[in-house]
């Protein structure tokens, strides 16, 4: 096989050195301060985050896969009216940042705080990731053998626990995953609902303790639980990609007297996910129109979008060059630098944004509170997004193309830009836009590291909940979901699948 | 008493498909194919007498009961086996556990399981998941796993459509094996006529809801109801005739019909196209225009003063193109006169 | 894909551009601001208007804008550092951070609102108060001390502001004035009395619309949601503790210089201009420390209030005082 490009292979290097960055620095810097750090970590306070943190991540993932799996179920396999409405139902907190929805409840019900707030909105908010997963399970199993199941005497109940279920499970499993993950390194929702975990405390012991090393040896204690998570998902990850059966039969259960109160549940599940806090920031946005700030609001939406689409250009040049790689050259390098950039798809951002500000401030003062160091933490935190999203397209040109051009007399290099890059640039192009989505909603690397004077849709929308003031703080999550939100969820692939396989019919 | 007997099942199906008024039986023992072409119903017809679907009218008894018309016992209640399609194996369970699903309490389940094995010739391979078989062991394993609650009655839906032409042959003559050595009556629905006639004890020919001929393979093949099964069975050559002095007069002379004929009746002739001889004579009116070698046969075109036919010839005396000939029909043909 | 290039790179150049190049690198003015940014910019925007000069300002708390200073050190790109109390001054002063300020400008104040070194001054005055729901709180149960919110009927009943360096303050005048002791004893009892909020402002919302009985925050907040929103239709009150109580404190939002830079010397000179000071007084409802500006109407006046005798240089304890509150575990 052909060397890499030498370009790939240089942003790669550079990629995978920033991506040891984060949690190098913090190893060192608790390593100078051991005494501090374990003192800290001994502190009865460090087992209230641990116990809250690990209730809450336990709790959501429960509720949020009954949710899910009620959800992907009545919409796949029964006769409910409407499916493909559900379907978008179910979706459709996706297009929510978490703390958009938070920000909704408490608006609302001030008094909406603490455990059960969170996890309520937390459900709400990962439900769809269920959702997608099992719906496209459900779609995979197939119904003949669910029929001979019941043909060798066994109950629905039964079938669907010893047939369709096993089937189901992976997918179930790695969604749940995944789930965890997201509670685990979420800051935003957490925060406005002042339910005290380790995002939150980390946020806070940087806020408050000049000796920094409490912050520092919380952020590893989560890192600590990430890594167990992210070892289970990794032993679930990619076992569920089953064929659809050659010959997909669709078999909808009959709802009967059931169908009126199935619709209400779904929609009762919609209500809570999205149409309840939309429409209380909207009528907020309304309340106060006349006291908006539409100047601030146009220039956060500017600075959002511009530092966006500027973390989407350099997330996606190193994306590609990294993709090329791995792709169309795959050697041992390459495929250790993949392992080590991916590894860090599931650190939390303000354990990122924390060591990065520790790092610009001591070892990088040339572009500390500059613009750079951001894009080096939204290089960090998106990089997995960007390779997941851009090796797809390029792996899906058919290998030949470029040993024909070849044979047609153009060089490799000639191949590569006029072959296979036109081809695969459709995909490219979405899995840029989808990043650029992502960093327009990402909250707690922003706000420790955005340069003076920058203020984004989200940190604007974040300082005016600081002061409980929600007038002014709606419209700016209205224009967010406007402009990320709704965007990355029509962008979403695995949504536009399952849209599509519910509507087949 | 026959096993399983359908009287009158009527079923709205899809748009526009209906089945209308099947009356079928089955003797023990015995193994039927319902033979039509796709959405002919027959994926319906066997639905229902799994008992995944109740018919709208008509009764379904099977083994002394009602199990739908006046009363209606469901799928897991009937104790009747299922071959699906592509076998639907289940995915998450490697082939022992498959073939043991149906009968989890049986005491003697694990000699069953090996006896099955042997019977389907797989063993050794209990561990595998379905994933690591090939097409023709996922069917026999799926039809173990029908067999292993030891049914009286076992529906085989086009279990053999998606494998290759060597591997059907092989795996139907398995099939009838095995079910002849469990003793149990089978209901084949497929698509595939030369399947029907060298599988089954009985076929019964489905055609836009109703059934329209049941028989022997040997029946249905040597007298087809109508033109249209004569066509569908087999290669026919249709020829205009009329019944004259008791024979029908065609463009290939006189030719004795089968079937009662009443003086004066036009009508078309169905003759199988092995059952043309063509001599080869250097004064014959028709001429050899084209010729399709297979080895065993070959089918061979041949331009009459006022007809072109297809006849099949033994392979290796069959003339070459541009020999005059004489063509002979052998035996007795099928007439069916106008309406 | 050239043209894709292309415009990648004009976007990257532009937004690079566009401000967000390294801050003070290439010779920024830049404050550190540790308090609302609502209550401040537009005082900001006066200064600019009225100077010339652009300034880049950062709002934090004031707590974690002295730590960053501290971590940042000689490469911070503060010039200006404009907190919300004197404790987060006086660390960063304690560090050695903040330049001493012409005498000129310090004696434009009283000796007891600025640094005994000269290393920084007050800006505006505040006082620490007790706000309560008048639905929820009757004036008989209005406690006299504020160690008496330790009590159990006061369970969960109070809004607190760990994070905010206004309640910071307060924390390290109770460990000066009552011991260090009595101190953690108080915040102990906070943990399962106090209900935890980011700012002052969030704690009278949260008094305004009853979602918690009472809170401590500085007196200016109410004014201010009263001039908004008229005082008749405020469901709040604000009390005084009993005379010396150090619940009472009196404070100082003030200014330090960080860097060498002459604009910051200017920009101090403005805060206690005359229209910043009537700006504190008319806007955010806080006490003016310069002779010949009037505090709002209806204010008691800073020497009347019958606060603690307390040094405000004493405050510059605020990293124990951090510790304090972490043992405690509001934070």
């Amino acid at each position: 096989m052909q060397k890499p490009p030498v370009l790939t292979v240089v942003l790669g290097v550079f990629a995978a050195l920033l991506a040891i960055v984060p949690l190098g620095y913090l190893v060192l810097r608790l390593a100078e301060g051991i005494e501090a750090a374990s003192a800290e970590l001994a502190r009865p306070r460090t087992f209230e985050l641990l116990s809250n943190t690990v209730l809450l991540v336990v709790s959501v993932s429960l509720t949020a896969l009954v949710v899910g799996v009620i959800q992907a179920w009545f919409v796949v396999r029964t006769n409910l009216s409407y499916p493909g409405f559900y379907a978008v139902v179910a979706t459709v907190p996706l297009a929510i940042p978490s703390y958009v929805l938070a920000l909704g409840y408490v608006s609302i019900f001030p008094w909406f705080s603490g455990f059960w707030a969170s996890w309520l909105v937390l459900t709400m908010a990962t439900a769809p990731y269920v959702f997608l997963a099992v719906s496209a399970a459900l779609l995979r199993v197939d119904i003949a053998a669910e029929e001979v199941g019941r043909s060798l005497g066994l109950s629905r109940l039964q079938v669907f626990l010893k047939i369709t279920w096993p089937q189901v499970r992976t997918s179930a499993t790695a969604a749940v995953l995944l789930v965890s993950l997201y509670v685990l390194s979420e800051f935003g929702a957490i925060a406005l609902l002042r339910f005290d975990t380790f995002t939150r405390a980390i946020y806070n012991a940087y806020r408050s303790s000049f000796d920094r090393t409490a912050a520092a040896s919380l952020a590893l204690v989560l890192v600590a639980l990430t890594l167990v998570i992210v070892l289970l998902e990794r032993r679930y990850r990619g076992d569920y990609l089953m064929q659809r059966p050659a010959n997909p039969r669709r078999l909808k259960q009959d709802l009967g007297k059931l169908q009126t109160p199935v619709t209400l549940l779904l929609a009762l599940f919609g209500l809570l996910g999205a149409g309840l806090p939309m429409a209380a920031l909207l009528n907020w946005t309304m309340i106060g129109s006349s006291a908006t700030d539409l100047g601030k609001l146009f220039a956060a939406t500017l600075s959002s979008a511009g530092i966006a689409l500027l973390a989407a250009i350099v997330v996606s040049i190193f994306a590609l060059a990294v993709s090329i790689w791995v792709v169309l050259h795959k050697n041992k390098l390459g495929s250790f630098i993949e392992g080590l950039l991916w590894s860090n798809h599931a650190l939390p951002a303000i354990v990122v944004g924390l060591a990065l500000v520790f790092f610009g401030a001591n070892v990088t003062p040339w572009i500390y509170q500059s613009i750079w160091l951001l894009m080096i933490a939204y290089l960090i935190l998106f990089l997995p997004n960007g390779l997941a999203a851009m090796s797809t397209p390029l792996a899906q040109v058919p290998k030949g193309l470029t040993e024909v051009s070849q044979s047609l007399g153009q060089s490799y290099r000639k191949s590569l830009t006029k072959v296979i890059l036109p081809i695969a640039s459709p995909g490219l192009i979405a899995a840029a836009a989808l990043v650029m989505l992502t960093v327009l909603k990402e909250l707690p690397a922003t706000l420790l590291l955005r340069p003076t004077g920058v203020e984004t849709l989200a940190t604007r929308l974040w300082s005016a909940t600081e002061e409980l003031a929600y007038a002014q703080a709606a419209p700016f999550a209205l224009v967010l979901v406007i402009i990320a939100g709704l965007p990355a969820l029509a962008l979403n692939a695995s949504v536009r699948k399952t849209y599509a396989e519910v509507n087949e019919e | 008493m026959s096993l399983l007997a359908l009287t009158g099942i009527t079923k709205n199906f899809g748009e526009g498909n209906v089945l209308k008024g099947i009356s079928l039986e089955v003797q023990e023992d015995e193994l039927v194919a319902i033979l039509g072409s796709s959405g002919a119903g027959k994926s319906t017809l066997l639905r229902l007498i799994a008992g995944f679907e109740k018919p709208d009218q008509g009764e379904i008894v099977f083994d002394g009961n009602v199990v739908a018309g006046e009363s209606f016992l469901p799928a897991e209640k009937r104790k009747i086996g299922i071959v699906p399609q592509d076998g639907a194996l289940f995915p998450h369970l490697n082939v022992y556990d498959n073939i043991g699903f149906g009968i989890a309490k049986d005491p003697n389940k694990d000699s069953r399981i090996q006896q099955l094995l042997k019977l389907i010739e797989l063993e050794g391979l209990e561990k595998r998941k379905p994933q690591e078989l090939s097409g023709g062991q996922l069917q026999r394993v799926a039809l173990a796993r029908a067999l292993a609650p030891k049914p009286k009655l076992v529906l085989l839906d086009e279990p053999f459509g998606a494998l290759d032409a060597e591997l059907r042959d092989r795996l139907r003559n398995d099939v009838r094996r095995i079910i002849h050595a469990e003793g149990v009556s089978a209901i084949l629905v497929t698509h595939d006529q030369e399947e029907a006639l060298s599988l089954a004890d009985r076929v019964a020919v489905l055609r836009e809801g109703r059934i329209i001929q049941v028989g022997t393979p040997t029946e249905i093949y040597n007298s087809p109801a109508d033109i249209g099964i004569a066509t569908f069975l087999g290669e026919s050559v249709l020829i205009d005739g009329k019944v004259t002095e008791g024979k029908v007069a065609t463009d290939l002379g006189k030719l004795t019909a089968l079937n009662q004929v009443v003086e004066g009746q036009s009508g078309v002739v169905a003759i199988r196209s092995e059952n043309f001889y063509l001599q080869p004579n250097q004064t014959g009116d028709s001429e050899v225009v084209g010729r399709v070698f297979f080895g065993h046969d070959a089918v061979v075109e041949v331009q009459t003063p006022t007809l072109k036919i297809k006849a099949r010839s033994n392979g290796p005396f069959a003339p070459e193109v541009g020999m005059k000939v004489t063509v002979w029909v052998r035996g007795a043909v099928n007439f069916y006169p106008t309406k | 894909m050239k043209k894709i290039f292309a415009a990648a790179l004009a976007a990257v150049s532009v937004v690079g551009l566009a401000g967000c190049a390294p801050a003070d690198s290439d010779g920024d003015f830049v404050v550190y601001v540790g308090r609302s940014e609502t209550l401040i910019q537009p005082l900001i925007d006066q200064y600019v208007a009225e100077s010339g000069i652009e300034v880049q300002v950062r709002y934090a708390g004031s707590a974690e804008l002295a730590a960053q200073i501290l971590e940042e050190g000689d490469n911070s790109p503060a010039d200006v550092f404009f907190a919300q109390d004197a404790g987060a001054l006086g660390a960063v002063s304690k560090a050695g951070f903040l330049r001493e300020l012409d005498a000129e400008l310090l004696n434009l104040i009283a000796p007891e609102y600025r640094a005994a070194d000269g290393t920084w001054m007050g800006a505006s005055g505040r006082v620490r108060v007790f706000n309560y729901n008048t639905d929820q709180v009757s004036e008989a149960e209005l406690p006299s001390s504020v160690l008496d919110l330790a009590g159990p009927e006061w369970r969960g009943r109070i809004g607190i502001a760990p994070t905010n360096s206004s309640f910071q303050a307060f924390v390290t005048a109770l460990a000066k004035v009552e011991g260090e002791d009595v101190a953690a004893e108080w915040l102990s009892a906070m943990k399962e009395n106090g209900v935890i909020y980011e700012k002052n402002s969030a704690i009278l919302e949260a008094v305004e619309s009853g979602q918690v009985d009472a809170g401590l925050i500085n007196h200016y907040y109410w004014y201010a949601k009263g001039n908004e929103v008229g005082f008749e239709n405020l469901n709040s009150e604000i009390a005084a503790f009993e005379s010396q109580d150090v619940g009472n404190l009196r404070n100082v939002a003030g200014v330090g210089i960080v860097s060498e830079d002459p604009r910051a010397k200017d920009f101090v000179e403005f805060l206690l201009s005359e229209t910043a000071q009537q700006y504190f007084v008319n806007e955010t409802s806080e006490y003016p420390l310069i002779d010949g500006v009037e505090p709002m109407a209806g204010l008691t006046p800073l020497d009347q209030i019958p606060a603690p005798e307390f040094d405000l240089n004493d405050l510059e304890a605020l990293e124990e005082t951090l510790q304090l509150i972490r043992a405690a575990g509001l934070i």
